[in-house]
């Protein structure tokens, strides 16, 4: 595994390393300053320092210009919801849209502003007074309903009054109708009565009925009616189930309670006339009235549109443009004033690459805005740590974030990315190994990278976004799967005899005892993968546990000798050969005495055929390593090669814990002997600002510090051996599991269907068996062996040698994301 | 036998997969060195898995037992 890679005799790696980075120093004139800043944002290779952090928010120069960019764009929003609510969608901006003037855009938006807050506050009073005019409407058509029945079945009784004796109790009045006429029944007990209407909502009714009740002591009289339909409230604007009442009441007492409990319970009185000439009057009224305000209604909601159109044509250039003007000013307010008030320096980080680049968008800016001084470049020195820069692309960006999120590079450390683009869809396919649910993972893939243009420029769920930047990742993964597949030899858990027929037959013509001592081997073995005889044989388990766990075991003892690499790579950048010799050498030798050989041992049992019992050599090797090997022995002079292997790994250890801190302590003497007086070579500007990198002139030792942090280390490395290549037997579990689950669907549900000859029963199998095949296997197991793979690479990969306590590179740009608000 | 002509064959797929990448896209020595580094690894993560399984049953200590119903 150790070809030649980057180092000093090859040129470097792409994305092995970060890109250098340089820290620059930019004393631009006032008067070019924002178009300065505008073309570093288009360019979008600078990562500006902020050189006001001690100042508030408030106190800097461009606070004013900041609240009028944020103004501008709450107005902005404010349109976007109004456009959502009418269902206006903005039109797509074009790729070069004509630069407008930030003044002429304020003014613009505060025109638009005010007339769409005055539409708006007319409408609502439109529509209140059209629901109003609708209530009364129905109170006018109900309440004349009561009225008239009423008036019916007075007549009626009043014949038969007017048959019998007038003989009627006073009481009687109130039950009978309530037309003043039935004044002359009873000439004793005269009281006016009044009446009052009005709609009352469903859900208040028996409790509104109860309180005008008891308040009047039962001296009131009540009718209801239901309305079919929901009702517009006029004050709340939204869909109410009401009751059209009627109350008749006597005394003017009890009329001010009847107001009072009516306002109380939001019912809306409105008046109404006994007289049915004025009724019919009353309704023609109010339908001419009702249609007049539908007109203007709609009028008003015609004109809103078309303003909202009008905003919606121009709506992206102003969001972008608002949104580029205030990015602009926080910059600028991150730029300090030079001491002569002419001009602003600015301090930020960029890629050495750019240097041109930006030298050029600057003499292009003192251009633009006419300024008679140029722009001043320059690159300063400093010890601080600069931003980690890695240029990906589409390819190598999904990996390159995966690897970011447990940790991004220290400056200019190796990079595991480089590996990880190949290792991390190969553990997978090791985890996953079945060449039919492969190639339905690349048919999805290669969907989504066929459509890429398309489906970049939509807006996806989450889910469907994590899926779709990962795709070039699953493409690597689905076919990777396909290969180990075909190597396991399992198309949905079924073998196929590809390559060759199997090496194994009967011991006889009979093939007698096939069940119970089992086949032997006759041919060749099976040239490509996993011989197809053994799916469903019962000494499967057996072979394949052992396969699989010693195939775990010989690729994790690779990749931890791969990560032990890069540490060496990284030792060798660095230019620390106390890194080479006491800790490269010594985790060498460690982990290849010890796993290493046992690796070693694996081939040679699987060459020889030998019967030796690895644990028990392993083990033993430890516990009485001088003891006699007997039937274990695989190789001539076994016993003394394992002892010096004990020794070389019992030795290593101290090696790993004990010269480096004192080799360290004796260094940093040495460098600081002859200098209790360090020459200041940064300029002025930027040695307050170290202080927060920790890098004095004058670094502090600790001792103590240095040692735990070394015992630490090597007890982490020691250990860690053992359970990191225990860990790797995850992916022997992960594939047992895969196969088997697979194995499961297979047999007891497409055989099962199949084996009923009822064509419902095959179908109905058939569905179920897609079912569990997509969401168990394609969705569930995918996710579990890519979490179990990212975890391999993480801990038992990247703990070899990453560090990754770095920061990324931020650059100043204009792309924004879909979603930013700010 | 078998096992060194396969390691012969996978050593020339390697090469000739490396040959491709540098034949279309080639971007300058730093990217160059890149994707030589990915074809050499995949190519020998590949032929590792082929070569313990295939190594696996050169000598085989279990063999298969069929089961009842076949």
């Amino acid at each position: 595994m150790g070809e030649s890679r980057g180092g000093g005799c090859c040129p470097p790696m792409d994305l092995m390393r970060s890109e250098t980075m340089q820290l620059v120093q930019l004393i631009v004139p006032m008067e070019s300053a924002h178009l300065t800043v505008s073309y570093l944002g288009d360019l979008g290779l600078v990562q500006f320092k902020d050189l006001n952090s001690e100042k508030s928010p408030f106190q800097r120069t461009y606070a004013a210009q900041i609240k009028r960019c944020g103004e501008m764009a709450r107005k902005i929003r404010f349109f976007k919801d109004q456009m959502s609510k009418a269902g206006v969608i903005p039109k797509e901006l074009l790729e070069k849209e004509s630069d407008i003037d930030l003044d002429d855009v304020e003014v613009k938006l505060g025109e638009l502003e005010a007339e769409l807050v005055e539409i708006n506050a007319n409408n609502d009073k439109l529509q209140r007074s059209y629901n109003e005019l609708m209530e009364y409407k129905l109170v006018l058509q109900k309440a004349g309903e009561f009225f008239s029945s009423a008036h019916r079945s007075a007549t009626a009784q009043q014949r038969e009054i007017e048959s019998e004796d007038s003989q009627q109790a006073g009481d009687d009045l109130l039950e009978s109708p309530l037309l003043q006429e039935e004044k002359s029944i009873d000439s004793s007990k005269q009281v006016k009565l009044g009446f009052l209407t009005g709609l009352v909502p469903r859900e208040k009714s028996m409790v509104f009925e109860r309180i005008l009740f008891r308040a009047t002591r039962g001296n009131i009289f009540i009718r209801q009616t239901v309305i079919e339909e929901p009702v517009i409230d006029p004050s709340s604007g939204e869909k109410a189930e009401k009751n059209v009442f009627v109350v008749f009441y006597s005394g003017e007492r009890a009329k001010s309670k009847i107001l009072k409990i009516c306002e109380a319970f939001g019912a809306n009185r409105y008046p109404f006339s006994e007289d049915l000439g004025k009724q019919a009057q009353m309704i023609t009224e109010v339908s001419g009235r009702l249609s007049e305000l539908k007109t203007t209604i709609d009028a008003g909601l015609g004109h809103r549109d078309i303003l909202l159109q009008t905003i919606g044509d121009k709506f992206e250039l102003w969001n972008l443009k608002v949104r580029k003007e205030k990015a602009i000013y926080h910059t600028l307010n991150m730029l300090s004033l030079d001491v002569t008030k002419k001009c602003l320096v600015a301090e930020g980080w960029s890629p050495v690459f750019a240097s041109n680049e930006i030298q050029d968008a600057l003499q292009r800016a003192a251009f633009d805005s006419n300024s008679q001084v140029g722009s001043i470049f320059q690159v300063l020195r400093t010890k601080e740590s600069p931003p980690t820069y890695f240029r990906t692309n589409k390819f190598t960006s999904a990996i390159q974030e995966i690897v970011d999120a447990y940790g991004v590079a220290k400056y200019q450390e190796a990079n595991p990315g480089v590996f990880t683009i190949v290792t991390f869809p190969f553990l997978f396919a090791v985890m996953f190994g079945d060449w039919g649910h492969g190639i339905c993972i690349l048919l999805a893939t290669m969907y989504l990278i066929l459509r890429e243009k398309k489906l970049s420029s939509q807006k996806l769920g989450d889910i469907m976004e994590m899926a779709f930047g990962g795709r070039y990742v699953i493409l690597m993964m689905s076919l990777f799967s396909i290969y180990t597949g075909l190597i396991y030899n399992e198309f949905f858990s079924i073998p196929y005899p590809l390559f060759a027929p199997s090496a194994y037959d009967c011991r006889d013509a009979s093939c007698s005892e096939a069940t119970t001592i089992g086949l032997i081997k006759v041919r060749d073995t099976y040239p490509f993968g996993l011989d197809p005889v053994w799916h469903g044989t019962r000494s499967e388990l057996p072979f394949l546990n052992s396969l699989k766990m010693k195939m775990s075991i010989l690729l994790g003892v690779s990749q931890m000798n791969l990560g032990i690499i890069m540490s060496y790579f990284n030792a060798r950048f660095f230019k620390s050969s106390v890194n080479i010799w006491f800790q490269f050498i010594p985790q060498m030798i460690f982990l290849n005495s010890l796993f290493g050989y046992l690796s070693v041992l694996i081939i040679i049992k699987w060459c020889t055929g030998s019967q030796a019992d690895l644990y028990h050599v392993m083990i033993y090797m430890f516990l009485s390593p001088t003891d006699e090997l007997g039937e274990n022995q695989l190789f001539p002079h076994q016993k003394t090669v394992q002892l010096v292997l004990l020794f070389l790994a019992l030795v290593s250890v101290p090696c790993m814990l004990l010269p480096k801190p004192f080799i360290l302590k004796k260094q940093h003497e040495a460098r600081h002997q002859g200098q209790s007086y360090a020459p200041l070579d940064e300029t002025d500007e930027s040695l307050h600002v170290e202080t927060t990198g920790g890098s004095h002139g004058h670094e502090e030792f600790e001792f103590s510090e240095i040692f735990v942090h070394q015992l630490i280390h090597t007890i982490e490395f020691v250990l860690g051996a053992v359970s990191n290549t225990a860990s790797y037997l995850r992916l022997w579990a992960l594939s047992l599991a895969h196969s088997e689950l697979s194995s499961v669907f297979y047999e007891k549900v497409l055989l099962l269907a199949w084996g009923y000859n009822n064509v419902l029963i095959l179908i109905l199998g058939i569905m179920v068996f897609i079912f569990a095949t997509v969401g168990v296997l394609l969705v569930m197991e995918t996710l579990s062996a890519f979490l179990h793979a990212l975890r391999l690479h993480w801990v038992e990969f990247q703990n070899k040698f990453y560090e990754g306590d770095g920061y990324k590179f931020a650059p100043f740009t204009f792309i924004f994301t879909a979603n930013e608000d700010e | 036998m078998g096992f060194l002509i396969t390691t012969l064959i996978f050593l020339v797929v390697g090469i000739i997969a490396s040959l491709c990448v540098r034949i279309c896209c080639n971007r300058g020595p730093s990217t160059n060195l890149l994707h030589l580094t990915l074809v050499i690894t995949a190519t020998i993560c590949c032929w590792m898995m082929w070569a313990i399984v295939y190594i696996a049953q050169m000598n085989p200590l279990i063999v298969p037992i069929l089961s009842e119903t076949e």
